[in-house]
């Protein structure tokens, strides 16, 4: 018998690589985007860790719904990231400065 | 060591390496391939959970579709990968900090005797998983279900009208033009005479 | 496996789980590899006929091993790997596309008891399962450091992602006529004789699924990744020997399974034709009646018809052009499947089940 703990701290350090992730690749979009989708999926295994020990659906419903935005949210976002580079040829972070006063 | 807690922790530790990997990768598209390996293992575990819908829908949505979306992009776009590694050691230390605080903080609120849940034993009578989150998803959650379905369909326009763009330039065929194509408009007819032969040609 | 099991009774209880396992998975990938082999032969011999030549006749009887003959030639090839190529995912690529190919027979149901796992969301595997195809295709492009490769698989790769929409779509209709998930659910729910089958009152999601099959697998007349006449091979112009082979076997499993999973979902998988018409006692007529009844054989003749339908494809469709491909895809099936599905909720609400 697994305990709960064990997914938990899974999903913490899961999470936790995501937010070292968004520190070391500070000029890569791509890779920003990455760690974000990582972290979801730290928040997710979570979710279905509750659920199934604390035997509510719900916990899954959630999943499903966090699923669903996460998709649109990379879609979005990858969207972004080819007009980006189509109009300034580069995503690195630091030259996407247009907006600085 | 039952099986199921090796497998556990087969896919655990193959998740936390690939994760390591996603974020210290050179390449993106390394990166990207790693995620997937994490994704996978993850759906395997959710699984394990007894939540396989979902675990199945992972690999099918994620696996499936946004990640090839990922490498899609990454291989499209001419991305200098040396200016994106700039200062990645210098961010190390304080990405190791940060990254070690968090685990050993939440480590410490997680380990508390109230996590210490055990699962209901009796599942309810075989329903499967799919059909029990049918039953919650179409009652209970149905505005939500709504709204997300809405979402998606403004995420699949914007992403559409984000990246479509007209190039006068190109040349497109349209196929109703070349059937309405009468013989009269490409081909005249023109009736003359033989000319005359002339001498040593 | 009663008797396999009592066979290996000295090893712990895990491991026998496991040997039988192991074994089960053998007496199915067998069968199935065979046949890969041979449809390669029945490919060329029925695009043989049908151009009115002969087709392999010089190795064995008949030219029958002519497969064989194949297999070693191209594993005594050498297998180049091209310089600054990704050496692992290289070499990993056709495994990956293979994989997947041969995965999802786990769930595939033979007859009423023969199926290596009855899970509850086979449909949902089998969707998922087929999606992981395309990382072959686009790993193989990438790491053969080559243009050529790279845009063949960004080709191939968007038709497959394209095409699977229009698949998956076809397959809620399905799961929606069956009401389960769970394969062997789906052909029970299409007993009681040929008009039960689900290609009648599904007829639009049934050409649709088979169509999106066809592109899906990169076949003609949708193989314009591969254009053999036209451009260079696509994702796998880098490839030789047994790499190239695996690639080819990968394909040809795809086919199989598109086949094998038409036939269940909308033909009834192992269902006879005459069940539920004949009377009862026509099954009890001593060869013939076994023959008529329900069984692996009626599943084998249906998937084989539909390759037969994937080589006829090849045989007589001129090829499309990629703008058309993609036209095609996004603008005609997934909106024909759209508004079946659609029209399909509707019958359901109001109690009309014309498959029932």
């Amino acid at each position: 018998m697994i305990p709960l703990t064990h997914f938990l701290v899974l999903g913490a350090i899961l999470f936790s690589i995501s937010i070292a992730g968004i520190f070391l690749n500070r000029k890569n979009v791509i890779v920003l985007l990455m760690c974000i989708e990582l972290m979801l999926l730290a928040v997710n295994t979570n979710f279905i860790a509750f659920s199934h020990y604390l035997g509510d659906i719900s916990g899954q419903v959630f999943v499903f719904f966090i699923l669903t935005v996460a998709a649109a949210e990379a879609a979005i976002g990858l969207a972004i990231l080819v007009v980006v580079f189509r109009n300034r040829r580069t995503i690195n972070v630091q030259d996407l400065d247009e907006m600085k006063g | 060591m039952t099986f199921v807690q090796f497998l556990f922790y087969f896919f655990a530790a193959i998740q936390v390496l690939a994760a390591l990997r996603v974020v210290t990768v050179k390449n993106p598209v390394h990166a990207a391939l790693f995620l997937v390996l994490t994704f996978v293992s993850a759906a395997c575990m959710w699984i394990l959970l007894e939540a396989e819908f979902l675990g199945l829908l992972l690999v099918l949505v994620y696996v499936g579709a946004v990640m090839v979306l990922f490498l899609f992009v990454v291989m499209m776009l001419d991305v200098n990968i040396a200016e994106m590694r700039e200062g990645f050691a210098s961010y190390m230390p304080v990405a190791l900090v940060v990254a070690i605080i968090m685990v050993v903080e939440m480590g410490m609120v997680l380990t508390q005797r109230i996590f210490n849940v055990r699962p209901p034993v009796e599942k309810v009578a075989d329903v499967s998983n799919t059909e029990a989150i049918g039953a919650v998803m179409y009652t209970d959650y149905v505005y939500p279900f709504e709204i997300a379905a809405v979402i998606l369909l403004v995420a699949i326009i914007a992403a559409i009208s984000l990246t479509l763009r007209r190039r006068p330039a190109t040349k497109y065929q349209t196929p109703i033009e070349q059937i309405k194509v009468r013989r009269n408009d490409r081909v005249r007819l023109v009736s003359m005479k033989a000319e005359k032969k002339e001498n040593g040609s | 496996m009663e008797t396999i099991a009592a066979l290996l009774d000295f090893l712990p209880q895990e491991l026998v789980t496991v040997v039988l396992i192991l074994i089960k998975i053998v007496a199915i990938l067998l069968p199935v590899m065979i046949a890969v082999a041979y449809l390669t032969l029945a490919e060329r011999k029925v695009i043989g006929y049908m151009q009115i030549r002969m087709g392999p006749n010089r190795v064995g009887p008949k030219g029958l091993l002519q497969p064989i003959a194949d297999a070693v030639k191209l594993m005594f090839k050498e297998i180049i790997i091209p310089a600054n190529a990704g050496k692992f995912l290289f070499i990993i690529a056709p495994m990956i596309s293979l994989a997947p190919a041969l995965a999802a027979w786990a769930v595939v149901p033979f007859s009423d008891t023969l199926v290596l796992s009855n899970i509850n969301a086979g449909l949902l595997y089998i969707l998922a399962l087929t999606s992981l195809g395309v990382y072959g295709v686009i790993i193989a492009g990438w790491a053969s450091n080559s243009k050529y490769a790279l845009l063949g698989a960004l080709r191939s790769a968007a038709q497959i992602v394209a095409y699977e929409i229009a698949m998956g779509f076809a397959l809620v209709g399905v799961l929606m006529a069956a009401g389960s998930l769970n394969l062997g659910e789906i052909i029970d729910a299409q007993r009681g004789g040929i008009h039960h089958w689900f290609f009648i009152p599904l007829i639009g999601l049934f050409l649709v699924y088979f169509i999106s099959g066809v592109a899906e697998t990169n076949r003609a007349p949708f193989d314009v990744a591969e254009g053999e006449s036209e451009i260079v091979a696509g994702f796998h112009v880098e490839y030789s020997g047994m790499a190239f082979a695996v690639f080819f076997l990968a394909e040809y499993a795809n086919m199989i399974l598109i086949g094998a999973l038409t036939t269940i979902l909308f033909l009834g998988g192992w269902l006879s034709p005459f069940d539920g018409i004949l009377p009862a006692s026509a099954f009890t007529i001593p060869v013939l009646g076994s023959f008529l009844d329900s069984g692996v054989h009626w599943f084998v003749f249906k998937t084989a018809f539909f390759l037969l339908l994937f080589l006829w494809f090849r045989a007589t469709f001129p090829r499309y052009r990629y703008d058309q491909i993609m036209r095609l895809g996004w603008k005609v099936l997934i909106p024909v499947t759209l508004v079946w599905i659609f029209g399909e909720g509707l019958a359901i609400a109001l109690g009309w089940k014309p498959w029932e």
